[in-house]
């Protein structure tokens, strides 16, 4: 009794200062974290001349909701760069995800095919291949198609699929009981309609994460549409990265981050919907990968 | 007879449907990898420039041997890719463990704190780019603005002469979650068991922590390592936007002149093709060795379970 009494009293005042040292670590990376977003949001709210100022002020004099309003300028064109980019991010990530789910489907439920293991090993191989291998040679063979400044590249990206996703639907399809395919073949279905009608509606997370890590990925892409795209066919982060100009042609620098806190929403909102899964991907892939 | 002809063995149709669900991939394996690819390689040996196919001239190995002769900026390029690396991966690792060690605690508020944390990684690079131009930026930004209050008119360039650091700065803030999200899955799945046995036979935490969750670590800490040597050495796209104007054809500070920007500057700022592929091809090698390294060391630090 005694032994534990001094104990808890020995302990309690380090645990104490373990505690406080986390709280302490945890609120300074806290404000790391979300200063820079606090500082784009207020800073959106200047005007030019009052972000350029120094000693600069931290908090507009008064919020210019206007930045906002003129991101929306017919001027700018962009409800056409939104367009385009959202097409592009739509229908390459809506046919990969088709063609990823059906590869993955393939190769989680078709473990006795000559040559799958193979072609297995490629996948992984895939994964881990550094991208800027096809980049530019995909550019050298597309350019030489005269398929550069068409929306093409994209939607044979598409049919293509990921082999990164294939990996994950895969993974996920092998936690689908045997029976279940079992008992729809005895019922005479095809293996299409064993993975249109059972495996992809019962496999949302798994679209989900392929979908938001897609779009995501083709919504933030930068340098794929500056390699291919003339300015009028562009997508929203070559004009935003270029900066929004006045008629006279002045970098207009409040209201391109404007532009950016708009630009950077669905995809936040993207997040905070589809987090669990994102994180769970995040992690399986990482660990398992 | 006919019939059985054309019917086939359950076998046969198995591999059938095998074939038709991984078409659409293995096409594309063909004509969007392994066809491009293959003439990237023969790139490599020639003056292509773009448009020059009618007087295309085979040069053998002249553009692998510029790289390491006539380009200077080829090896200093490189030379800035591993002081990148080196700045940025311990910081960056070193941050993303201690948080999830943090994390791993009993902490009110994890699941916040991991959604927050995590929340750059979504930000799209181009908005990434704004948000950290108008902080480093020298005359304006808000990390002098706060320097200044110590030192009074601080003016660093940290998108010029110091980018290498306010590159590092971003990288940390958007990779923080990422490898938070990593290691503190790790750490969550050290058995609870080790940790009270060692407990038990009289370790302190900080001995706990040295001889039971590093060595238990050490398999998802090289993990991470080798991901972020691999991203780390194909930088290219937040130093281009940061510091070159946006531009594909602009040329970066040398602090942040990496070796996928030399590489790129070829095609999109001189047209040279040929030489551009051949240093594609001969980074791509640098990358498969440093790795083929880092696999090496594993059994000197890296701890594997053994059957016994």
């Amino acid at each position: 009794m005694e032994t534990t009494l001094v104990r808890t009293n020995r302990m309690s005042p380090r645990k104490l200062s373990q505690k406080t040292l986390s709280y302490t670590a945890l609120v300074l990376v806290t404000l790391f974290i979300s200063i820079p977003f606090i500082y784009l949001v207020v800073t959106s709210l200047k005007q030019d001349v009052e972000y350029n100022a120094w000693p600069i002020r931290f908090l507009p004099a008064t919020p210019q909701w206007g930045n906002y309003t003129e991101v929306f300028n017919p001027r700018h064109h962009i409800f056409r760069y939104a367009g385009n980019t959202l097409f592009l991010a739509l229908a390459g990530t809506g046919l990969s995800i088709i063609t990823s789910s059906m590869g993955g489907f393939a190769f989680s439920r078709f473990q006795d095919v000559p040559g799958r293991n193979r072609l297995f090993s490629i996948i992984i191989a895939l994964i881990i291949l550094p991208g800027m291998v096809t980049v530019i040679p995909q550019f050298i063979v597309f350019s030489r198609l005269k398929l550069t400044n068409t929306y093409w590249p994209w939607i044979l990206w598409g049919v293509a699929g990921s082999a990164y996703s294939i990996f994950m639907f895969r993974q996920f399809f092998l936690t689908f009981p045997k029976e279940l395919e079992d008992a729809a073949e005895v019922d005479g279905c095809n293996p299409f309609r064993i993975y249109w009608q059972i495996f992809l509606p019962n496999c949302k997370p798994a679209l989900a994460t392929a979908f938001i890590q897609g779009f995501s990925g083709v919504w933030g892409d930068w340098f794929t549409p500056v390699i291919y795209l003339s300015h009028a066919k562009t997508t929203l982060p070559v004009v935003i990265a270029g900066a929004f100009k006045d008629p006279q042609g002045n970098t207009l620098v409040t209201v391109t981050l404007a532009a950016s806190v708009v630009y950077t929403l669905p995809l936040i909102i993207m997040f905070f919907l589809g987090q669990q899964h994102i994180l769970r991907g995040v992690v399986t892939s990482g660990l398992k990968g | 007879m006919s019939k059985r002809l054309i019917h086939l063995s359950r076998r046969q149709s198995r591999t059938a449907w095998f074939y038709v669900f991984i078409t659409p991939w293995l096409l594309g394996l063909v004509f969007l990898t392994i066809v491009p690819v293959a003439i990237g390689f023969l790139t490599s040996f020639t003056n292509y420039d773009g448009l020059n196919l009618p007087t295309l001239k085979f040069v053998g190995l002249r553009n692998y041997i510029r790289a390491f002769t006539a380009d200077k900026d080829a090896i200093f390029a490189f030379g800035q890719t591993l002081r990148w690396a080196a700045l940025n991966l311990p910081a960056w690792m070193t941050l993303s463990f201690i948080l999830a060690l943090i994390l791993n605690q009993d902490v009110k508020g994890r699941g916040f704190f991991r959604t927050a944390f995590y929340l750059p990684s979504v930000m799209p690079a181009v908005a990434l780019v704004w948000v950290w131009r108008i902080i480093l930026d020298r005359n304006v930004g808000l990390l002098n603005a706060f320097i200044s209050l110590f030192r009074p008119n601080t003016a660093i360039p940290w998108l010029t002469t110091y980018a290498l650091p306010g590159l590092t700065m971003i990288a940390v803030w958007t990779g923080l979650g990422w490898g938070m999200v990593i290691f503190l899955a790790a750490l969550q799945g050290i058995p609870d068991e080790l940790v009270e046995a060692a407990r038990i036979d009289g370790a302190g935490n900080l001995q706990i922590f040295r001889f039971v969750t590093i060595p238990l670590m050490t398999p998802v800490i090289f993990f991470v390592l080798v991901n972020g040597l691999v991203s780390s050495f194909q930088q290219y796209v937040l130093p281009q936007l940061l510091t070159a104007g946006a531009q594909i054809s602009g040329v970066p500070p040398r602090s942040v002149y990496l070796a996928l920007t030399h590489v790129n500057l070829q095609f999109f700022a001189y047209q040279r093709f040929g030489y551009g592929t051949a240093l594609l091809w001969l980074l791509f090698l640098a990358i498969v060795l440093i790795t083929i390294v880092v696999f090496r060391t594993q059994r000197f630090w890296v701890y594997t379970e053994t059957e016994e």
